[in-house]
Formats: C-alpha cells, sequence, structure tokens
C-alpha cells in the first residue's frame, strides 16, 4: 500500500481513523470507568480517600449477599442455558440441510429480535395467578385455586435462560457448522457410541462456541436489570437493582459506584477464569 | 466350501434409490479375502454411495450386504468389522497422533497398557514410530496418509474402505502414496477396498478393479483385462487414453468388421462387447496411442490399418510425448505415442510420417446412445 | 446423531419432541403477548372476555387505544428519534474503526482492539451510570468554575444517545470488519490503476462491497437502540423513551394497550429481522 501512497497522506488517514476510536473509546468508556473508580475511594463530605464505601458492601450482609446470590444464580443460569441450548443447536447444525435447516435456525432467532421487555411481559401474562398457566392448571383440575408462579427464584431463572438463549444457540450453532460430519462418521466407524463421540469429537470441538456462549449468558445475566425486577418482584435482590438504588433512588453515588467497580471486578474474574480453564482467547472469543 | 471361506465381502443385487434418482442399481460382487479391489468412476458414478452403504452410513434400498457370511444390513456402522480411511482423512484434532490411533481401542475396552503397546506397533510398521505424541497439523500430508490407515489398521478390520484418500495430495506424493499403499496392504493383508476416479491409481494398487457408470458396474477384471480387454465403449474411453471414432459399419468378416467413420477415415477393427453388430450398424472405435506404430518412411509391410498423416503438433512430456497428426485427405486428427528413438529427434512439425497398426488394437463397439435405446 | 448414522426409533422420538418443547418454549410468551392484546378486558388476563380490537384503535372510554395513546405515541417518536441518530453515529465510527484495524498497523493495535471490544463484556447499567457520573462531574466543573450550564450533560436524551453510542458501535464495528475483511484488496488496486485517487477507489469500489454489512449493522443498530432499556434507564431525564415508558406501566400494573404496543413491535422487529435475514443470504 504505502508504495502507492506516500507516506505523509497514509500517515494522516490513520491519525483520521485513530481519532474517533480514541474519542469514543477515552470518553465513553475509560475515563467514565476511572471517574467511578475515584468516586468509590471518594468521602464526598471531607473530599478525601476513603475506604468506607467498600467496608459497607462487606459489613452489610444484604449487600454481599446480594452480590454472591446474583453471581450463583448467573452461573447457574449459565449452564442451565448451555444444556438446553446444545441439543436444539446440534440438531440445526448436524441434523438439518440447507432450506429447513435456515428456517428452523431464524425461529430460533427471530424470538430474540423483539424487545426484551415484551418477552418478560409475555412471560408475567403466563405467570401471574391471574395468568394463563395459573388458568390452565385450575381448568385441568390440577389446581384447586389460583398459583402464583411469579416471585420466586425459579421464575427468575427461566426468565434469565429465555432471555440469553439466543447468545448461546448462536456461537453454538456456528462452531458445530465448522465440524464436518466425516469427524462424526469416523467416530462411529472406529466403533464409538453416541455417547463417546458427543464426549471425545463433537465436545472438544465445541469448546470455543461452548466458551463464548457461556461468557456472554453470563455477563448478560449478570448485568441483567428487568428481568429480574419484573419477574423476580420485591425479593429479585439482584446486584444491579442494588446499583440502581444507590445511584437513582438514593442518590448515593460513591457507594454505586463502589458496587459498580466490584460487580465489574466480579464479571472480569469469571470470564478470565473461563478463558483460562478453556485456554481461549478473549479477543477470539469475542471477536 | 474353502474357496467360500475365503470372501470377505459379497453383494447382492444392492440398490439405493434417492428421492429422484437412483445412485447404486442392482450391484451384485465378491472380493476375496486379502485382495486389493478398486472401483473406478467418475464423479457421480454412485461410488461413493456404494461404499457408504458398506460402511453403514447408508441404508441400501434393497438387496444384502454379508460380509463373512453375515448380513450387516441390521448392523451399525460401530459394530461392523469395517473401517474407513475418509477423503479428508478425519484425523480428530482435538488429539494427538497416539489418542487418534488409539480411539477405536478405547472403544473396545482394550486395557491401556495394552492399547500404548498396539499403537506403538502400528506406528512402528507404517514407518512413524515415536510421533505419537504429536500433534495432527504437525505432520505432513503423505504422514496423515499414514496415520489415518494405521487408526484403522491397528482395529485389525476385516475389510478396510477408502474413499479416494489420494485425492488431495499433489502429484509428486500421490504417485509415492500409491506405491506405499500397495505394499502396506501387502504387509498388513487385509482386504481394501478402494473408490477413485483416478484411473492411474486403480491401475497401480489393484487386484481387481470394478469400473462403475451410472450406477452400475460395467466390467468388473484385473487392471491387465480392462486395459487391453475393456467389454463396453464406457471402459474403453474411461480407462487409459484412446483415439476415438463414431462411425458406420460397412461390412463384417467373422470378428473383424470394416469401419467408416464420420470423418471419412476407414478402419478394420475387432468386435468387442456382447451384442451383435451388423452391417449399417453406428459404432465407435477406439485405438490406444501407444498400439500405432510410426515410421517416417513407407513401410514395407502391409497391415490392417494404414494412415498418412502430417505431423500438426508435438507435445512434449519426456517418456509419454505425443504427436498430433492430421490424416491429408479427410483432415481427420489422430494422437500417437512419440517414438524415444534417434529417428524422431528431429521431427518437425509439417512432417509426413506412417502410420500402421493392427485389427486386434482397434476395439469396435456398438454405438452407447442406439444400445441405451433398444433398453 | 447425524443423518448418516441410525437412531433407534425411540431416540429419535425424544429428540423431536424435545425440539418441539423448546420451539414451544420460546414461542409462548410472544404468543400470549399477542393474543391478549385482542381480549376486551381491562386486563391482560384470564378470563377472556371476547374478540376486540379496542387497545388499537378505540380513542375514547377507559380503553385508550395505542393509535390514541398520547403518551406512548410520544414515547415511540423519542424512540425513534433516538435510534435514527444513535445508529448514524455508530455506523459513522464504525466504519472508520473497520477500516483503521483491517487496513493499518500500529503500534499498540491489539491493544486498542481488546478496549474496542471491551463495551460487550460491561453491563449495560454499570455503562449507563458511569457515563451517568462522569458527565454529571464536568457539568458540575464547569458550573461551578466556569459558570457555563451545559443541560444536554444532564440526565436526558443527549446522554442516552450517547450512552447507547457508547456500546452499539462496537457491535457495527464487528459487523462491519467482517465484511472488510472478505474484500478482496486487488479490486482497489485496480481502481488504481484505471486512475482513481485512494479515496475514491474506496468510496467507488470498496463502500459499495460493504454495504449491505453496512445496512446490516444499521438495522441491528436501530433495534438495540430502540428496544435497549438497561443503560437508557440510567440516563433518561423526564422524556421517557418507549421500553422506559413501557416499563413505568408495567410496575403499576398494565392495560392490554401495552399487548396493542407490543405486538406492532414484534411485528416491526419481525420485518427488520428478516429484511436483514434474506439480505445476509444474498450478499453471503
Amino acid at each position: 500500500m504505502s508504495s502507492l501512497r506516500t507516506t505523509s497522506t497514509f500517515k494522516l488517514g490513520m491519525w483520521l481513523l485513530l481519532a474517533p476510536l480514541c474519542l469514543w473509546l477515552v470518553l465513553l468508556i475509560i475515563l467514565p470507568h476511572l471517574e467511578l473508580l475515584v468516586f468509590s475511594f471518594t468521602d464526598p463530605e471531607k473530599d478525601s480517600f476513603t475506604f468506607g464505601f467498600y467496608q459497607e458492601f462487606f459489613l452489610e450482609p444484604l449487600y454481599w449477599r446480594t452480590f454472591v446470590r446474583t453471581a450463583v444464580m448467573s452461573i447457574m443460569a449459565t449452564i442451565l442455558t448451555l444444556l438446553i441450548a446444545f441439543p436444539v443447536a446440534f440438531y440445526i447444525a448436524k441434523m438439518l440441510k440447507g432450506r429447513s435447516k435456515g428456517i428452523v435456525f431464524a425461529m430460533c432467532l427471530i424470538p430474540f429480535w423483539v424487545s426484551e421487555l415484551v418477552r418478560t411481559f409475555g412471560w408475567m401474562i403466563l405467570l401471574r395467578e391471574s395468568g394463563v398457566i395459573s388458568n390452565f392448571l385450575q381448568w385441568s383440575g390440577l389446581s384447586d385455586g389460583p398459583v402464583e408462579l411469579l416471585y420466586t427464584d425459579a421464575t427468575i431463572m427461566l426468565g434469565l435462560v429465555y432471555t440469553s438463549m439466543l447468545f448461546m444457540v448462536v456461537p453454538l450453532v456456528s462452531t458445530l457448522d465448522s465440524l464436518d460430519d466425516s469427524y462424526i462418521e469416523a467416530g462411529y466407524d472406529l466403533g464409538g457410541t453416541n455417547w463417546n463421540v458427543l464426549r471425545e469429537i463433537v465436545i472438544p470441538h465445541a469448546v470455543p462456541g461452548i466458551v463464548s456462549g457461556c461468557i456472554i449468558v453470563f455477563m448478560l445475566s449478570l448485568g441483567n436489570y428487568l428481568t429480574p425486577v419484573l419477574l423476580g418482584g420485591k425479593d429479585s435482590l439482584w446486584f444491579t437493582e442494588q446499583i440502581y438504588t444507590q445511584f437513582i433512588t438514593r442518590f448515593n453515588w460513591e457507594q454505586g459506584s463502589a458496587f459498580g467497580l466490584l460487580l465489574l471486578l466480579l464479571s472480569s474474574l469469571i470470564v478470565w477464569a473461563g478463558l483460562k480453564i478453556s485456554g481461549q482467547s478473549f479477543a477470539k472469543t469475542m471477536g | 466350501m474353502s474357496k467360500e471361506t475365503t470372501i470377505d465381502l459379497a453383494c447382492e443385487n444392492i440398490c439405493k434409490h434417492f428421492s429422484d434418482f437412483t445412485a447404486v442399481d442392482n450391484i451384485s460382487f465378491t472380493i476375496p479375502k486379502g485382495s486389493f479391489f478398486s472401483i473406478l468412476g467418475p464423479s457421480g458414478c454412485g461410488k461413493t454411495t456404494l461404499l457408504r452403504m458398506l460402511a453403514g452410513f447408508e441404508q441400501p434400498s434393497s438387496g444384502d450386504l454379508l460380509i463373512k457370511q453375515q448380513s450387516m444390513l441390521d448392523v451399525p456402522p460401530n459394530k461392523r468389522p469395517v473401517n474407513m480411511v475418509f477423503q479428508h482423512l478425519a484425523l480428530f484434532p482435538t488429539m494427538n497422533i497416539e489418542e487418534n490411533i488409539g480411539y477405536g481401542l478405547r472403544r473396545q475396552s482394550v486395557p491401556k497398557s495394552e492399547i500404548a503397546e498396539r499403537v506403538a506397533a502400528v506406528l512402528e510398521r507404517v514407518g512413524l514410530a515415536g510421533s505419537g505424541k504429536k500433534r495432527v497439523e504437525q505432520l505432513s500430508g503423505g504422514q496423515r496418509q499414514r496415520i489415518a490407515l494405521a487408526r484403522c489398521l491397528v482395529l485389525n478390520p476385516t475389510l478396510l474402505l477408502l474413499d479416494e484418500p489420494l485425492g488431495a495430495l499433489d502429484l509428486k506424493l500421490r504417485e509415492q502414496m500409491k506405491i506405499e499403499l500397495k505394499l502396506l496392504q501387502k504387509e498388513f493383508g487385509t482386504t481394501f477396498v478402494y473408490i477413485t476416479h483416478d484411473q492411474s491409481e486403480a491401475l497401480v494398487m489393484s487386484d481387481q478393479i470394478a469400473v462403475m457408470n451410472k450406477g452400475k458396474f460395467e466390467q468388473v477384471g484385473t487392471p491387465h483385462q480392462l486395459y487391453y480387454q475393456p467389454e463396453t465403449a464406457f471402459v474403453a474411453g474411461f480407462v487409459g487414453d484412446s483415439n476415438r471414432w463414431q462411425g458406420t459399419v460397412e461390412s463384417i468378416a467373422s470378428s473383424t468388421v470394416l469401419v467408416n467413420t464420420n470423418d471419412g477415415l476407414s478402419f478394420k477393427a475387432k468386435v468387442m462387447g456382447d451384442k451383435a453388430i451388423s452391417a449399417g450398424n453406428s459404432v465407435e472405435i477406439f485405438v490406444r496411442p501407444e498400439a500405432i506404430n510410426v515410421s517416417r518412411t513407407v513401410p514395407s509391410e502391409e497391415t490392417d490399418n494404414q494412415l498418412v498423416c502430417q505431423v500438426e503438433t508435438i507435445l512434449f512430456d519426456g517418456a509419454k510425448s505425443q504427436i498430433i497428426a492430421v490424416e491429408k485427405e479427410s483432415g481427420g486428427k489422430i494422437t500417437v505415442t512419440l517414438p524415444q528413438t534417434s529417428d524422431f529427434a528431429n521431427l518437425q512439425n509439417y512432417d509426413t510420417i506412417y502410420l500402421n497398426w493392427s485389427a486386434e488394437q482397434t476395439l469396435c463397439f456398438l454405438d452407447n446412445a442406439e444400445s441405451n435405446g433398444g433398453v | 446423531m447425524i443423518p448418516s448414522i441410525k437412531q433407534s426409533s425411540r431416540f429419535n422420538a425424544i429428540y423431536q419432541s424435545y425440539l418441539i418443547a423448546f420451539f414451544i418454549f420460546l414461542a409462548a410468551p410472544l404468543i400470549v403477548v399477542a393474543v391478549f392484546s385482542f381480549n376486551d378486558s381491562l386486563f391482560p388476563s384470564f378470563p377472556w372476555q371476547g374478540f376486540t380490537t379496542d387497545w388499537f384503535f378505540s380513542s375514547e372510554g377507559n380503553k385508550i387505544g395505542i393509535f390514541f395513546d398520547s403518551d406512548l405515541l410520544n414515547s415511540i417518536w423519542l424512540s425513534i428519534g433516538i435510534a435514527l441518530v444513535t445508529t448514524l453515529l455508530a455506523i459513522t465510527v464504525a466504519c472508520t474503526n473497520a477500516f483503521l484495524f483491517e487496513r493499518f498497523d500500529f503500534p499498540g493495535k491489539s491493544f486498542l482492539y481488546m478496549l474496542m471490544l471491551l463495551p460487550l463484556v460491561i453491563p449495560g447499567v454499570l455503562l449507563g451510570v458511569s457515563i451517568l457520573v462522569f458527565s454529571s462531574e464536568i457539568a458540575n466543573y464547569l458550573e461551578d468554575y466556569w459558570f457555563i450550564d451545559l443541560e444536554f450533560l444532564r440526565p436526558g436524551l443527549t446522554l442516552v444517545v450517547i450512552g447507547q453510542f457508547a456500546f452499539i458501535t462496537t457491535i457495527c464495528t464487528l459487523i462491519i470488519s467482517a465484511r472488510l475483511k472478505k474484500f478482496d484488496r486487488s479490486l482497489e488496486e485496480a481502481a488504481l490503476n484505471l486512475g482513481a485517487s485512494p479515496l475514491m477507489a474506496v468510496f467507488t469500489v470498496t463502500m459499495p462491497f460493504l454495504k449491505p454489512a453496512i445496512i446490516g449493522a444499521a438495522i441491528v443498530s436501530f433495534l438495540m437502540s430502540f428496544e435497549n432499556f438497561n443503560t437508557t434507564f440510567m440516563l433518561v431525564g423526564s422524556d421517557a423513551p418507549l421500553t422506559v415508558a413501557m416499563f413505568e406501566r408495567l410496575r403499576e400494573g398494565s392495560t392490554p394497550v401495552l399487548n396493542a404496543i407490543s405486538l406492532l413491535l414484534m411485528l416491526g422487529s419481525g420485518v427488520l429481522a428478516i429484511i436483514n435475514m434474506t439480505m445476509q443470504k444474498k450478499s453471503a
């Protein structure tokens, strides 16, 4: 390229392209998060350094319990989503061919183009006391009175799994698609059964897809706000809700910043651990 | 009785229909133990479908498939005494060489120490001792071939199926692997079923070749038989190079016919195939370039077929060099092998050459279109 | 497991029932939302009171249809406006990013690429609050020391656009880069060879090649912005875009007018989804 263009205009072009990228990253991503960091260590009254807001987090059981609960439930939701999505992704990638494959895959994707709010609303109509499932149970005689299915941990889990499904199915389908049928056939040809072909050939091949699916689903669950609040009700105890409360309701920005950074730390740690265990790189997994 | 026990594979009236076409059309054959059997045909002739039925990845629409007198129809692929070398080898990229070769043994719950021994032994036999810990991508194309073979042979299969495994290699390596495959087959004594569209691969390696076209076997025979006594026009055209003319039968004398070709030449030819030929039939005739004698002077002896031609082009390819020559009166073209004698060292375009060959080497078949029309 | 390996019919039956159950699970919430938008009742739940289109078209009484609910209509227009501006900004920066990462080598490139991906893993709520905190700090500083009051740095529509832009740009960059990677550089060289200036070569040869990806990215960006809640919720001022307005109503307990608007949203995003998918297929 440099043989075709003079070096100086080439350099100029690079700087011109570099400028918007840097403005975006510095002004909207890096500085705001540094600001959070500064906030979380600043005592607003004395304008001095303090550990107080982190101390508060560890001393108040409600805070750290919510934190742990959010992490554990997010991990569970991730595992559950993987288990549910894998057979579906396998079917789409390996059992279907041509047109029917495209249609079934699109059927998987289209629900997720609809707003999360609408999907959650749908679950509320299904699950609430006066909802569809409760009515069905009474009508079929399986239950004597209205059943409230909302506002439990299981409901939150259901909502999280539902909402993240796409982000698991898509990476799984694309890695499984890249597994040539002949590998599976070779596995059987050499005497393998369903189970060990799955375990020794299919799953090892699908690791990159599994890892990127899990990371995205985990991040989405951890950072979710709508689903726990709407499906879990008042007792949902989700950590993002705590952050919102500190910032918007209590106007305690310092405490909120500390919470936010703790959440970021947790998610980075788990993503890092996930990548380390599976030997994948961040750029490859995300890109 | 003793002859029956040496048959490893028998196919009886195997058919495979897909929704819109018939891939394999009523094929029967047997393969004796320890032989190298090739199925040779152009792409789309159904050879891959046939092979996949042997492996168990396709179910025949009708007919039976016996390995050592046992029907395989209800035996799933992972229970058949058959292993396959896939077209692109399908070496598991997530496993190292040792794990790849040991995969089948692990499925049979062979003890770990024995697996290690057998893997090491087979690696040594294919000449790759000590590379067990390597990853698949560290090996060259030829080495991967041998690993794919070893992965199957370590299981002592009754039948080893090979699905054009040399197709992906470059020419030099392919030539080398042909010889190597043949030697390995001899050494292990396993029955090989090899499919290919490359006639040279089939001719060099096989004990028996089946030439397949449009779902049927055209001819089954030794390489020698296929080359010198093709039974159909398709085999004559597909196996080896030939000069090929369309023509009409002028007259018949016992097994020799006189044929006028469409471009105005006239040849004496030998009738091949099992269909009766009479005067006026349209036929195809085949003459191999190396069967034609070339001289620069008028030959003294009279032969069945003679032509006086002018050299149009010389295609130089070392020992395989050819001359494309034009018959002066009709303008018909003919390809002949360039003799490697000093006489021809200074052969030039437009030189006159004299060609002659016998009726024995001019094979005449009833025209395909006509014989098909009768069916 | 794959078609060439025959499985027992029981295995196939179980596998297929599982898939059917999965698709019912996927479709159920959307179907009930759609169905109850036609229920002639004040609540989106049983009992079924009969079919009505009041929740779309009624203009009076206790049932105000979506086409006459001025609050919701306003919030829709607001959301569309936000989505358009965000998309325009995100696509522009995404294009420059794509060219930068695909065409140039410079020290720290891979580090910058990692930073570029970061917004994908920052929870939306956090992205919202960090921008809120940062912009408020700047606003406070300007007001205290320079006596300038910059309204757009306070919670409101500008901040919403900025917040959404911050993460949507990453997604657009990935989509456009993926297509630019497939571009055959020799086409550009051919244009140069035929007398185009480098910039002209890019605009006449490369950009048309990128068009499907740019349109695809724009559709994705529009929908992500339109449907975003987490980041938006942290940055809104007094004007509520659609998702925030719907959220407030959902918490209060809603009438089926929410079902009606949801149905319209589904239709809208469904159409955009199908346009996008068919276009990707064509350009693939």
